[in-house]
């Protein structure tokens, strides 16, 4: 998923929290690492907190540990409402989706994305999963990728005089117009259907369809067999999803032995000066921005906010590591307000 | 371009409603008994010819049950992906398997007995 966000039902009950939330001066993010357990008790207390202003209120907040229980946004949830609440917000702002990625981050997010690719640097041949793709720009990305690698590989070939007869070259032409490069494939799996549906009529308006599929389904409960594909990849997605950590054992189970788990993600600023013109942006521009183009106020509430409850770095890192994943390191693009996290299933 | 695009729509909603294999869905199923041919039918469809709620069935190579995780068969007739061992059926909407246990079908067992096996 691209920049995620949250559907008018979404917040309808957090009105005024969100209300206060928008108007609290920069709330930055501490890094203690402690989970506060019973956030809800607290809620009033919370909420007071955050009217005043208070620093450091978001630290332990990120993750709560009761059963059963967990956040959307700044607001505490039971976990099945976590998951209808994030899926009316996907399903309100699917069609707005890429203009609003293109306008809250100034088209930052294309490069972002572009940067995850490079990082990915797949071959023909490569069996991708993209979790959480829904309007397919990990999975068209990934389509041209592997096209101009294998463009690249040919031009290679001639150019040091490997026997490539004309023959084989225009063989080579032709099964590419029957499938990727190399048998490649990408199936790009998303819970919210109406999100698959805006990504599938753009494949068919682009003309992607060789190599591409597209499935209806949970990433904590994955419908793919085991040690099936050679990347996993979930951009701006993980953060909506209920049981992070069975999201990363599936990512676990499904590749292949030696395959490549990557996240794009939001992440925590690093830079103080940077962290508060961030702050600023993302509480006062982009809820208001949601509402000029898509109408949407409170899933860009809703966004904002996620953003800020989701694991630093650090914590994230070890997350991936605690689902097996081998060699995890992350790197920061643009300050730390996006990290990607690798980790190899070895 | 636009008027087509809702007359599709319309054709895909209104087959929603009685799950009948289209053309294309009907070819796709028949490809489905040699692996092979699952993969040269991608040429056909590249023609424009592509119905949108045509099924791939080489994506049966990658799904499983969400829930056992065992392999899956493709029934054209009700254009359903069949999980026999717990008597579960997903449903293909628009050429796209919804895999979420919630969105699926328990499948009256005698019924299905009644229904000739496929693959």
């Amino acid at each position: 998923m691209g920049f995620p966000l949250a559907g008018p039902e979404a917040s309808r009950d957090s009105e005024t929290r969100s209300a206060s939330a928008k108007f609290t001066p920069l709330p930055k993010m501490a890094a203690s690492i402690g989970a506060v357990t019973s956030r809800a008790l607290h809620s009033r207390r919370y909420h007071r907190k955050l009217l005043s202003g208070g620093r450091g209120l978001f630290s332990g907040a990120r993750r709560l540990v009761a059963e059963g229980e967990t956040h959307f946004g700044f607001q505490n949830v039971s976990e099945t409402e976590k998951g209808e609440k994030v899926y009316h917000v996907f399903e309100s702002v699917a069609k707005k989706y890429d203009i609003m990625n293109d306008s809250m981050s100034l088209g930052i997010h294309r490069l972002w994305k572009d940067i995850l690719l490079h990082q990915m640097n797949p071959y023909p041949g490569t069996q991708l999963l993209d979790v959480a793709g829904g309007t397919g720009d990990i999975a068209f990305r990934f389509i041209n990728y592997v096209r101009s690698q294998w463009e690249h590989q040919i031009k290679q070939k001639l150019k040091s005089h490997q026997n490539l007869s004309w023959e084989e070259i225009s063989k080579s032409y032709q099964e590419e117009e029957l499938k990727l490069p190399g048998g490649s494939q990408v199936v790009v799996c998303d819970i919210n259907k109406e999100m698959l549906k805006v990504g599938k009529q753009k494949a068919q308006h682009l003309g992607y369809s060789e190599g591409l599929s597209w499935v209806v389904g949970n990433a904590e409960e994955l419908p793919f067999n085991d040690n099936k594909f050679d990347v996993y990849t979930i951009a701006f997605g993980i953060r909506n999803v209920t049981h992070i950590d069975q999201a990363l054992q599936e990512a676990y189970r499904v590749l292949k032995p030696g395959g490549r788990f990557l996240c794009l993600e939001f992440s925590q600023v690093n830079n103080p000066l940077i962290s508060r013109l961030y702050d600023l942006y993302s509480f006062q521009v982009i809820p208001v921005l949601g509402e000029i183009i898509a109408g949407d106020w409170k899933s860009y509430q809703y966004l904002v906010e996620s953003i800020r409850r989701f694991p630093a770095q650090d914590e994230f890192k070890a997350m991936v590591e605690d689902a097996g994943f081998l060699k995890v390191e992350y790197r920061n693009l643009t300050s730390g307000i996006v990290a990607i996290h690798s980790g190899f299933k070895l | 371009m636009r008027g087509r695009y809702v007359s599709r729509t319309l054709t895909s909603v209104l087959l929603r409603r009685q799950p009948q294999p289209s053309g294309a869905g009907a070819a796709a199923a028949a490809n489905s008994s040699f692996p092979g041919a699952a993969l040269r039918h991608f040429s056909d469809r590249q023609k424009g010819q592509e119905q949108p709620k045509a099924f791939d069935p080489a994506l049966l190579e990658f799904l499983v049950c969400p829930l056992s995780k065992k392999p899956l068969r493709y029934e054209a007739s009700t254009n359903e992906l069949i999980n026999e061992e717990l008597g579960i059926a997903y449903p293909i909407i628009d050429g796209i398997p919804n895999m979420i246990p919630q969105a699926a079908r328990m499948i009256d067992r005698k019924a299905q007995d009644d229904e000739p096996k496929q693959t």
